[in-house]
């Protein structure tokens, strides 16, 4: 074996064709710090996508009862709007469609006071920025009366629970 | 010569470049840097009000909870009970939105005297991604005090971004690729907002944003000095661009006489003089404001009831103003065209030797002036259009959206600035006239949109001359 003077890593690469001891184990730790690196950061990103929730998509809303006959009526918490007449009871998102706020009931179906998007009592829009209707949600009747409210089944504006 | 100050040269170079909180400049300065009326002293004011964000911050954090249950009450204890509790509040409020209107007039200040040109091309991207920190850093603080502004202020801003869905679902494929609802999720943690959007806000507002402003701004006050100072025109016209270059430009000048036969100025204590005199105007100016004008704060926040208005911070009714038009259009495709103008800006226009002049001379200041009343002409025409006779929707009922999204007032503006600045390119073949024409008018459309967002808009975003003649509820 040849003793020299120690010469640059590069230089030595350019000379001799064949992987060196010491090629190799500079590419190795290389390619073990970039790989290490990689894969940590995907595990650390990953720590911010969220897991956990707090919205509920299905919950109670009360009896039937609780609710005026033919007419809209808000239920707190919940951004929702309930309809209820003579023969059964819908439910209506109370969230615009556009940027998310919370619409009022106006003289031809609702409002929206961020950006005036209007709905009408289809949850339809009628004009503004909102692209599309409000989601009607599927109700069902608990055993112990409660009404539950299904978020994640949508009905048509039609569909009601029949009392 | 101030007492204090040494006659010796070397000694004075020393107080400088010895200390490791001054060597941030050079030992000695063109007297061209200091001249009011190229600088306006923007930067250094921006510099000053982040400081005194930094120590303010300091300050609220120790009496702040970021919880959603006490953290309406404990700003109100900061303003009721902590004593100097609102001041120090107001304090910090009007050094933030200092740093949004000074970084915006900083921006113009350095576009219409060309410092993005000869090699200056990093530090004016360095310089816009510091204008995004700085407008999420005051997005962030927003929700903090967690009160009806806040609250809904971000619930927009989230759905804002969750606007994705529209392009999303015009291709159909939301129900596999919800890219809107990802980044929805991922800004507030959750579907709605709550505990995890204000614990995420709280830690960007605090330490992620301030230590990415820090490092962006640290790295930016470096190129100034890698660049050769604060631009200023130069003697002989430039060969080559680059680093190289500029470090050569440096060596010509390290001692020399400018081209009005001015010495260069020791920055101590020549510098620290005029740095003194900006810090004092601004920590009095902001003290007279705090004084004067007190940090709004709105009932605690109520997830059931929109605010009617429901306005977001004056510096993004413009974009709300858009938003109000198309939510992805307004929200998402101009705001990253306008980003993507402002980077480019530099690889449109490389006539490195217009560096330094007010507007390239008188040309450019006239054209300056023509695109700003044409922009305001055009822009005003559309959304008089918008707000007499309505829009396509009223018009035809059944038009799908993609048309919406495509045409409206934002994106014909944004089509006519920048058919008029190829027209401008065109006549004058010169890519520094056509980014004068299409910066002045992107900046005078983001003015107009929002002053009507400000002055012009009230209950169900309708138009209003005053907001005396809004609606009793």
């Amino acid at each position: 074996m040849q003793v020299g003077p120690i010469r640059p890593v590069l230089q030595m690469n350019k000379e001799s064709k064949n992987h060196s001891r010491r090629d190799f184990i500079r590419k190795f730790s290389i390619w073990a710090a970039v790989s290490a690196g990689v894969l940590a950061s995907i595990s650390l990103l990953r720590q911010f996508v969220p897991r956990l929730t707090q919205y509920q998509r299905r919950f109670k809303i009360g009896r039937v009862n609780n609710y005026p006959v033919n007419t809209f009526t808000y239920v707190p918490d919940r951004k929702l709007f309930v309809f209820r007449d003579h023969q059964g009871i819908r439910a209506v998102s109370a969230i615009c469609t556009h940027l998310g706020c919370v619409i009022k009931k106006s003289d031809e179906g609702f409002q929206c006071p961020c950006h005036g998007s209007c709905y009408n009592d289809r949850g339809e829009v009628l004009s503004g920025a909102a692209t599309k209707d409000l989601p009607w949600f599927e109700l069902r009747k608990d055993v112990d009366g409660q009404i539950i409210v299904d978020q994640g089944r949508l009905v048509s504006p039609e569909e009601k629970l029949y009392l | 010569m101030s007492p204090g100050i040494s006659e010796d040269n070397k000694r004075r170079v020393g107080r400088v470049s010895k200390n490791f909180f001054l060597h941030i400049h050079a030992n000695k300065v063109h007297p061209h840097s200091l001249e009011t009326s190229y600088t306006f002293g923007l930067g250094m004011i921006l510099g000053f009000l982040f400081l005194v964000m930094i120590l303010t911050g300091v300050v609220l954090m120790m009496n702040y909870t970021p919880s959603i249950e006490r953290a309406y009450n404990s700003v109100k204890d900061i303003v009721f009970v902590v004593p100097g509790g609102r001041y120090i509040r107001n304090i910090h409020r009007w050094a933030a939105h200092g740093m949004v209107l000074l970084s915006f007039l900083h921006l113009i200040r350095v576009f219409f005297t060309g410092g993005y040109l000869a090699g200056r091309r990093l530090n004016w991207i360095i310089g816009v991604s510091i204008l995004v920190v700085v407008l999420f850093m005051n997005f962030s603080g927003y929700l903090l005090p967690w009160d009806q502004l806040g609250y809904w202020a971000v619930t927009i801003g989230s759905n804002i971004a969750a606007s994705f869905r529209e392009l999303t679902d015009i291709l159909g494929i939301t129900q596999v690729l919800d890219i809107g609802g990802f980044i929805k999720k991922l800004l507030i943690g959750d579907e709605t907002v709550g505990q995890a959007a204000l614990s995420r806000f709280f830690m960007l507002h605090v330490i992620f944003l301030p230590v990415t402003l820090m490092v962006l701004s640290g790295v930016h006050l470096w190129r100034i000095r890698k660049d050769g100072g604060i631009s200023r025109p130069q003697k002989q016209p430039v060969q080559a661009e680059g680093v190289a270059q500029a470090e050569v430009a440096v060596n010509q000048d390290i001692n020399g006489a400018d081209d009005r036969g001015r010495e260069k100025f020791y920055s101590w204590p020549v510098v620290m003089w005029a740095e003194l005199a900006i810090l004092l105007l601004t920590v009095a100016a902001l003290l007279v404001m705090a004084f004067l004008f007190d940090a709004p704060l709105r009932e605690g926040a109520n997830p059931d009831l929109a605010e009617n208005p429901a306005k977001s911070p004056w510096y993004f009714l413009g974009i709300q103003e858009l938003v109000s038009y198309s939510a992805f259009a307004g929200g998402v495709i101009i705001p990253i065209l306008f980003l993507v103008f402002l980077i480019s800006i530099p690889y449109l226009d490389r006539e490195d030797q217009k560096l330094g002049v007010w507007f390239s001379g008188k040309t450019g200041r006239k054209l300056t002036w023509q695109s700003l009343g044409i922009s305001f002409f055009v822009t005003v025409l559309f959304v008089f259009i918008l707000v007499r006779f309505g829009w396509f929707r009223s018009w035809f009922p059944d038009i799908p959206q993609i048309i919406i999204m495509l045409v409206n007032p934002a994106t014909l503006s944004a089509l006519f600035y920048m058919l008029w600045a190829v027209w401008i390119k065109r006549k004058t073949g010169s890519g520094r006239m056509s980014a004068i024409a299409l910066f002045t008018c992107v900046m005078t459309g983001f003015v107009i949109y929002t002053a009507i967002g400000i002055w012009f808009r009230g209950p169900n975003w309708e138009f209003y001359w005053s907001s005396s003649q809004w609606p009793v509820f």
